[in-house]
């Protein structure tokens, strides 16, 4: 690839050959100026807001913001029980739902890349859970998982199995979360994990059947280290979208049965939405927030090395 | 396949897994679909029932009743818009970040985390900001106010826009210098040379990017509810007018969510062919 | 301070309104002063509709309706009004939001607009106006629907002889609509059938369950546990502002009592989820079930053979007295038009027409009137005549869930503790501890009653 061609670094010479008048700083400026005036703006502004009210009183039922009450919310909401209830969920929901989506999805995206003839039609139906809201879709499932005229139940009738109280019985509850989720989301890992299987260069491969390489070998050594980056990715975006779990909550459990359900945000929400306490929601927005960037400074931080290093070598 | 004695057990194997995995990612929606085709008795019944007189009822309902087709309108200006600005908007800070790393990651990281915060915290300065910005004439003019899909059109390219542009780095990255460079020397403008050369290489990756902005804010709910009323709601606010007193309306929903899924996944089969090489994120280099 | 401003500007809008009534007929679209109503989505649109239109000609008004899911009226109402953008005039409230709304100032009072139509405030349900309309001594809105619990049962079944003699044999008293919790409870535990046991004679295909019930993650378990709670003589919360933790945990034990009669789905359904039960034939009865389903359950008629709906006063005769009130949004630009709107919906010729459609009136002339009594009109307004008992029963009736401003947030937290308790996580002592202790959380210490 490009390293090997590696051209000096840019910045000292295109001003010399390069007549348009505008230096690469500026351009590069320009570039980004789009985006950055949306970002800045409607990503700063609500997060001063949040910063704000976090300090304050503010039951927004009661009238405007209320007067200063220095780290007053900040220890409520940190002794708050239900609080670090809702965080024990939403850990126990990304662990297991991220885990099942990228086993199986990399699992469903070897199981196809091996398949000789379809591939196009599979990767179609794949596509399809993507293609629709949680929202609309999580009805459906709720509708599914009825006890009363599920289809799930009826089928487990059918063949005499324990017929489970998908939503209504707090023991399993999240894990039907879960699985609604790995419903919608596997395909997402495998259809990414099938286009990074298919894009591997075949020449090491090659090279190493004519050695007489086993499958677990070549898997161990080429496959999983040329996949990881893309694995990477991967599993960075779906923890990201799992952690701010709501959609899933909201039109299966609604927290449910009791808080057994309640996601961060979803608790987030009724805090902020339903009780009014803008105070206390936007101190865990704050609160999560900061754990948030915590977690992907050491997440993230290959993946910008990464990204930096190959801008810089070019 | 034959010089191997295994290999048609191991197909037969495969293609049974393969079909069990679809049937599992298809069946939801192809029960959704069936109910809406389904009449209103035959809905909510045990057991379950597979055989009925089909009716297009539902779907009479949603689109003459319920309008849907109103929804269907605001969501597809609202999503089309919003994605067209973030790709336009992603991609120049990508190039940008790409080819020079501008804020030598700093920023970027700082573009990233903004995707981190839940936007149920950010829902209510968002609904304290476009009422204002709705009341001034610039606001008015953009229909960048309460209930209009110029609020709609800046929460989603703001929201979408971080992811946009990370996965579009890499995409860049990959598009080598010399071309570019060969390019400038024939003397293309540096804009031009985007148009003419980065982007038709980057297509993949753009179109990725597109797909996956277009579903989510094909999907979005809570910006939708909050920030519109009426004139500017999508479908997934629509689908509520569903839920009546009476109970919902499964046969109408189910209608409205087929007519709903049916343009989002016509756009994803289109684009099919740029999204196997575009969904490696360009992270996969061979 | 404020309100005296608001009721001289309303004041003054109404004689300019009064003379401009009469050139109303003559009135261009372009003239026509724009009022918007949220209210519930899917709420006989028709009827609405209609009703709509037939203000609309008397008035010079344009009626904008923005129908919104039950579930989200609430936080969607409140944002609006704490944004105070005045997006909606009329605002459609729950019974225990109502405090909230009028303590906040975020709903004007039509106490001086009614001082001259005693006789239309009059003919609300009294029970009813108790609950729904007054605040602190004023008149917040009308109420145009009600949603008052009561009992809904399979009468078919009550009636057979077989079951008749089966129950009489186990339980040594004759089988009839229910007129207390443990007779209910033996009801809904003798109606428990497996598949394949018999009912009326004839082998189920399906499990039957005594009764239906609402414990889903939705704030109604709170309204089927107000019933239990309010005959047992105390209340959600005490003069004092305070959960009434044995209290709760006695109605708690009672309703745990019922669950294992009730379908497994009962901890996830609402009240729809219920009627799809009922309609499928897979309950024989639901206690402090809103009435105004009544003609929804009639259709169990005919998609289940055989069957016949009756419709009873709760047992105890105390039941969840429920009412959405109209009311003129503190922020509208048009309060008067708002006002008049509010007192044509919640009128008698708009509750007829509204009660003809199946709507359930809350307007004592309408209720009572003999129209809705005969054999033909069953089908629709055959719950009319429990209504009225109910109303009956129930007068001078008051809760303080109602009367705190923080009504709507407990109102819309309770289920929670409720819902973890019937599903078994939490005992009834904890669910009402902790029901407790969230009020308190709630209101900051006691909550404020404003009678």
């Amino acid at each position: 690839m490009s390293q090997s061609m590696s051209i000096p670094a840019s910045q000292t010479r295109r001003p010399a050959t390069m007549s348009a008048g505008m230096s690469d700083r500026w351009f590069s400026i320009l570039l980004i100026t789009p985006a950055m005036v949306v970002i800045l703006v409607f990503a700063l502004l609500p997060l001063a807001y949040a910063l704000d009210v976090s300090f304050r009183f503010a039951d927004l039922t009661r009238g405007r913001l209320g007067d200063f009450v220095g780290l007053d919310n900040y220890r409520i909401v940190l002794a708050d029980e239900a609080f670090w209830k809702s965080v024990g969920v939403t850990l126990q929901f990304t662990v297991s739902a991220v885990v099942l989506e990228m086993v199986l999805g990399i699992a469903i995206a070897f199981l196809i890349n091996g398949a000789t003839a379809g591939k196009g039609i599979i990767r179609s139906l794949m596509v399809l859970p993507l293609a629709t809201s949680a929202a609309v879709t999580g009805l459906f499932w709720r509708y599914l998982y009825d006890t009363q005229f599920g289809l799930i139940n009826y089928f487990l009738g059918l063949l005499h199995l324990p017929q489970p109280n998908w939503l209504g019985d707090y023991t399993i509850a999240l894990w039907s979360v879960v699985l609604f989720d790995v419903w919608q989301w596997t395909p997402f890992v495998a259809l990414i994990a099938l286009a990074g299987l298919q894009a591997l260069p075949k020449e090491p491969f090659e090279a190493a059947e004519l050695d007489g390489a086993s499958t677990f070998r070549v898997l161990r050594t080429l496959t999983f280290p040329m996949l990881k980056p893309v694995l990477f990715l991967v599993l960075v975006l779906r923890t990201i979208d799992s952690v701010r779990l709501y959609d899933a909550v909201a039109v299966l459990t609604r927290g449910g049965p009791g808080t057994t359900t309640e996601s961060m945000t979803f608790y987030l929400y009724r805090t902020g939405l339903k009780l009014f306490r803008m105070d206390y929601a936007s101190t865990m927005a704050v609160f999560f927030l900061y754990a948030m960037l915590v977690a992907s400074l050491f997440a993230l931080a290959p993946l910008l090395k990464q990204f930096s290093t190959r801008a810089s070598e070019g | 396949m034959l010089q191997r004695p295994t290999s048609f057990a191991t197909e037969v194997l495969r293609y049974g897994l393969i079909v069990l995995v679809l049937a599992f990612i298809v069946f939801p929606i192809l029960w959704m679909v069936v109910t809406s085709f389904k009449p209103p008795q035959d809905v909510m019944v045990s057991p379950p029932r597979f055989l009925f007189t089909p009716t297009l009822d539902n779907y009479v309902h949603a689109i003459w009743e319920k309008n849907f087709l109103f929804y269907i309108k605001n969501t597809l200006f609202i999503s089309v818009t919003s994605t067209v600005l973030v790709v336009v908007a992603g991609a120049l800070a990508a190039y940008s970040f790409a080819r020079y790393n501008v804020g030598d990651g700093h920023i970027l990281f700082f573009i990233l985390s903004t995707k981190m915060f839940p936007a149920i915290a950010v829902i209510l300065p968002y609904f304290l900001i476009f009422r204002d910005t709705g009341k001034t004439a610039v606001g008015r003019f953009l229909g960048v106010g309460l209930d209009q899909p110029g609020a709609l059109i800046i929460s989603y390219t703001m929201f979408n826009l971080p992811f946009a542009i990370w996965l579009l780095v890499s995409f860049f990255q990959d598009i080598p210098r010399e071309l570019e460079h060969s390019a400038r020397l024939d003397g293309l403008s540096r804009m031009k040379v985007l148009r003419k050369v980065v982007f038709p290489l980057a297509a993949p990756g753009i179109a990725v990017t597109g797909v996956f902005t277009l579903i989510f804010c094909w999907n979005e709910f809570l910006f939708a509810y909050i920030l519109t009323r009426k004139t500017a709601s999508t479908i997934t606010v629509g689908v509520e007018s569903f839920f009546t007193l009476q109970g919902i309306l499964w046969g109408p929903v189910a209608a409205a969510a087929t007519i709903s899924v049916l343009p989002m996944m016509a756009f994803v089969l289109l684009m099919q062919r740029y999204m196997v090489r575009g969904l490696t994120f360009g992270a996969v280099r061979g | 301070m404020k309100q005296i401003l608001i009721a001289g500007a309303v004041a003054s809008t109404a004689l300019v309104a009064t003379v401009g009534a009469a050139s109303a007929q003559a009135c261009n679209d372009a003239d026509r002063v724009p009022i918007t109503w949220s209210t519930i989505a899917g709420f006989y649109t028709d009827a609405m509709a209609k009703l709509v239109s037939g203000f609309e000609a008397k008035n010079c008004v344009k009626v904008n309706v923005v129908n919104i899911d039950n579930s989200q009226l609430y936080n969607k109402q409140v944002i609006e009004m704490v944004g105070q953008t005045g997006a909606y005039d009329v605002v459609t409230l729950e019974t225990s939001e109502k405090a909230e709304f009028a303590e906040n100032g975020f709903i004007l009072p039509m106490t001086d607009y009614f001082a001259d139509k005693k006789a239309q405030l009059d003919d609300v349900a009294p029970t009813l106006a108790a609950l729904t309309t007054q605040y602190k001594g004023d008149v917040w809105g009308l109420p145009y629907y009600t949603y008052t619990a009561g009992y809904i049962y399979r009468a078919d079944l009550f009636d057979d002889p077989t079951e008749q003699a089966a129950f009489k044999a186990k339980y040594g008293y004759d089988l009839a609509v229910p007129t207390t919790w443990a007779q209910h409870r033996d009801i809904a535990e003798f109606f428990t059938r497996k598949k394949g046991d018999k009912l009326k004679g004839e082998e189920l295909t399906k499990d039957f369950y005594g009764v239906g019930l609402m414990a889903g993650p939705f704030p109604e378990i709170q309204d089927e546990m107000s019933g239990v709670l309010w005959s047992q003589g105390a209340d959600w919360l005490t003069d004092d502002g305070k959960v009434p933790v044995d209290a709760v945990e006695k109605a708690m034990d009672d309703y745990l009592k019922l669950v294992k009669f009730a379908p497994p789905a009962a901890l996830t359904v609402t009240y729809d989820g219920v009627m799809n039960q009922m309609k499928d034939g897979q309950i024989a009865q639901t206690y402090s079930f809103f009435l105004d389903q009544w003609p929804n359950a009639v259709t169990t008629e005919q998609s289940v053979p055989g069957a016949r709906m009756g419709v009873a006063e709760a047992p105890e005769k105390k039941a969840y007295i429920g009412g959405f009130l109209l009311a003129v949004s503190a922020s509208s630009t048009h309060p008067k038009e708002a006002m008049d709107f509010v007192a044509y919906i919640g009128g008698h010729d708009a509750q007829m027409e509204f009660a003809k459609a199946g709507g359930t009136s809350t307007l004592m002339s309408v209720l009572s009137d003999p129209q809705f009594a005969t054999p033909e009109s069953r089908a629709k307004t055959g719950h009319f005549a429990t209504l009225l008992k109910i109303f009956d029963d129930m007068k001078g009736f008051r809760s303080n869930l109602f009367d705190t401003p923080f009504g709507a947030k407990i109102y819309n937290t309770m289920q929670i503790p409720l819902q973890a308790a019937a599903a078994g996580q939490i005992t009834a002592r904890q669910a009402a501890e902790q029901l407790a202790s969230d009020v308190e959380k709630i209101c900051g210490g006691p909550c404020p009653i404003g009678k």
